[in-house]
């Protein structure tokens, strides 16, 4: 059945309405799977899991920045939203650690684009 | 809580910064204000060679050359006023603006929630609220031009299409990116797939076409997966099949896989190669919008083409046409590879000078080496020395130097890159690439291939250098398609720009960037030589011998010229020459 125009509007208010307050995302393109990002994405998800957390993490394409990949982007309420890039399984481990929980900024990784 | 990010890249003097964050910790600490702020050292701010950078979030003010002396000041009016200290702010310019990669990064490109949230078909809406005629019409006025090198108008190909008579027609998606350097077609196909297809879409729509097809290289595993996937879940959904949002307007699409052969991205060849057949290009007219695919009128739209329509049909054809400049609309996005610091994908208005996408954006040459020139275009493109640098990226503007937009690879040469060796590296591919069908690609390209090789183990004479010229020429004007006919291209540049780069080759025997293997030599300063042995144990070959009495020496016989131990002697004492 083909999908009317309102109906086409009415998923789009629904997935608005929807969107997260508490968000990761991790580039998954090429760039950013070739440079360890489906590591990074499994530690997010399985520390969320083990803290019992309300937090969607989300495979998302390429920001652009490709030599700073694995990118990862943090939006938690209370701390400003930022980059962090080159991330491997440590520095996601602290990105839960000290921002998400103790809401403070990881050192040394933050990338502005 | 307020957080002060300070810039620490490699640009800015390590000691002074670590002062000034200890300073800065001291200060917070000492008036209780650990609670109010957070110092943070970040890897990045995006703006250099500016002493001590830094950022206070969340406001977004931006201070640069800071001094230990301004902490108590930013700290009393920033972190406690909230004011901005406007003696130190320097105003950041975003120099990027992002229409094809809107969504990138933003969006999950395998849930349509997410590209239907961002307004993700709505174009396609108002486009069938508007007929063909008027979408034409509004592709003329936002006046996007092809994205995948040659630059014709998108509307006056549509308009083409959309005039031949014909009960079938096909578009096609060009996702057979070759070039070498340039991948963002890969990214948006990955990143951002539905809004390829809703411009493909919209593409149909105009020219009548009721079948579309993604022509995409099988190197692309997780474009073709996410492609796939988001034709699936719009078949699912109803939006692509028959009579769209009840408009009476039916399509559907599908992915055909390319074996990565460069020249399938001609589009005669593409259409060659859809059909099962050799990817060989034929001469021109018939054109493809004539017939094409299966003999029927065919209109071929590069991804990055394709993913600007949406936006276009979102916001109107004049607000777009009101971006970028006269002749060139809109945005552009590079691939800016080589020796820049921040490689990666940049989109930028047209009309953005290629200092600004290099140095401001780029964030400059890597390890602070002295820029020579930049590669634009790919192998069918030029080489644009430094003193051009300040031109508005256009397409006319690039074609006036010699060089093009091509898809848009952009990649930065320093100081130590050898011209010789960059066109030899471009002619290259193109001779390997060159499908052989015609005598003057395939045999021009060899011979001129031939002759940049001797240039380089400097047995070059000075006729040579009119010999290239004159192939050069024949190839351009002969050739079958494009590719050989821009094949030619890096080599005429750096000919036209680096001529004495050439005759030193020639004439002196000598690589002025010490690149080329053969003309140069490289010896161990024994004065200077500390007897570390890093350049031993980096030879590949082992032409590196000595000890701790007698330092080093190299074995002439031996060296092959890669120029390891010259790198990695701290000490300066390997000479090159």
């Amino acid at each position: 059945m083909a999908m009317t125009r309102e109906e086409l509007n009415a998923l789009k208010t629904a997935a608005q309405a929807k969107a997260p307050a508490n968000w990761i995302r991790v580039g998954y393109s090429t760039c950013g799977v070739a440079a360890g990002a489906k590591e990074v994405f499994d530690v997010l998800v399985d520390e969320i899991k083990a803290r019992n957390m309300d937090i969607t993490v989300k495979k998302c394409g390429c920001v652009g920045l490709c030599s700073a990949e694995p990118l990862v982007e943090v939006n938690i309420d209370g701390v400003p939203r930022v980059f962090y890039g080159k991330v491997n399984k440590d520095i996601a481990h602290r990105i839960m650690d000290e921002h998400v929980c103790q809401k403070k900024l990881v050192e040394n990784h933050i990338y502005e684009i | 809580m307020k957080r002060i990010l300070l810039q620490d890249t490699s640009g800015t003097l390590k000691k002074e910064l670590r002062d000034f964050y200890v300073a800065l910790n001291s200060h917070l600490r000492d008036n209780g204000l650990n609670d109010k702020a957070q110092a943070v050292l970040v890897a990045d701010i995006g703006i250099y060679n500016k002493g001590i950078v830094a950022k206070v979030l969340p406001e977004g003010f931006v201070y640069a050359g800071l001094k230990n002396t301004d902490i108590a000041l930013i700290v009393e009016k920033t972190i406690l006023g909230g004011e901005k200290v406007a003696a130190l702010a320097l105003d950041k310019k975003n120099r990027q603006m992002r229409i094809v990669l809107r969504n990138c990064g933003i969006i999950d490109p395998e849930s349509i929630e997410d590209y239907i949230a961002q307004e993700g078909y709505q174009g396609l809406a108002a486009a069938l609220a508007m007929g063909p005629e008027k979408v034409i019409e509004e592709m003329k006025k936002a006046g996007l031009r092809g994205r995948g090198g040659a630059g014709f108008p998108t509307w006056m190909k549509w308009n083409i299409t959309r005039g031949v008579k014909g009960d079938e027609k096909y578009i096609i998606c060009n996702g057979d990116e070759g070039d070498p350097g340039a991948y963002m077609d890969r990214s948006v196909l990955e990143g951002d797939p539905h809004s390829v297809i809703e411009g493909m879409m919209i593409g149909a729509l105009a020219t009548g076409a009721r079948n579309g097809i993604f022509y995409i290289r099988a190197e692309y595993p997780l474009a073709v997966e996410r492609i796939q996937k988001a034709i699936d879940v719009c078949r699912t959904r109803g939006l692509i099949g028959k009579n769209i949002f009840g408009s009476g307007f039916d399509f559907d699409t599908e992915i055909r896989l390319g074996a990565g052969a460069f020249v399938c991205g001609e589009e005669t060849a593409l259409i060659a190669s859809i059909e099962g057949l050799r990817g060989y290009p034929r001469p021109r007219p018939p054109f493809p919008s004539v017939k094409g695919l299966w003999g029927k009128p065919t209109v071929i739209n590069n991804v990055e083409t394709l993913a600007n329509v949406p936006y276009i049909f979102l916001k109107g054809g004049e607000a777009f046409g009101r971006i970028g400049i006269e002749g060139s609309t809109g945005t552009k996005v590079f691939a800016l590879t080589g020796k820049v610091k921040n490689s990666g994908l940049v989109e930028v208005p047209m009309g953005t000078t290629l200092r600004e996408i290099v140095f401001e954006v780029g964030g400059g040459v890597l390890h602070n080496y002295a820029i020579k020139a930049i590669q634009t275009g790919g192998p069918s493109g030029g080489v644009i020395p430094e003193v051009f640098f300040d031109t508005p990226v256009g397409y006319e503007s690039l074609q006036k130097l010699g060089s093009i937009m091509g898809s848009g690879g952009m990649i930065v040469l320093d100081e130590n890159d050898c011209v010789v060796d960059i066109s030899k590296f471009y002619l290259g591919f193109c001779v390997d690439e060159s499908c052989g069908k015609c005598a003057p690609c395939r045999i021009g390209g060899t011979q001129m291939l031939a002759i940049l090789s001797k240039i380089s183990q400097g047995k070059g004479e000075t006729e040579d250098m009119v010999k290239l010229n004159q192939i050069a020429q024949a190839m351009q004007k002969a050739s079958l398609c494009g590719l050989g006919q821009t094949a030619a291209n890096p080599v005429l540049s750096t000919m036209k720009y680096f001529e004495a780069e050439y005759r030193a080759h020639v004439i002196d025997k000598k690589c002025p960037s010490g690149k080329c293997a053969s003309l140069v030599s490289y010896s161990i300063n024994k004065e200077r030589c500390t007897a570390c042995g890093l350049c031993a144990r980096n030879c590949p070959v082992n032409a590196i011998s000595g000890d701790r009495q007698s330092k080093y020496t190299i074995d002439m016989e031996k060296c092959i010229g890669c120029g390891n131990c010259y790198e990695v002697c701290k000490f300066g004492a390997v000479i090159r020459q």
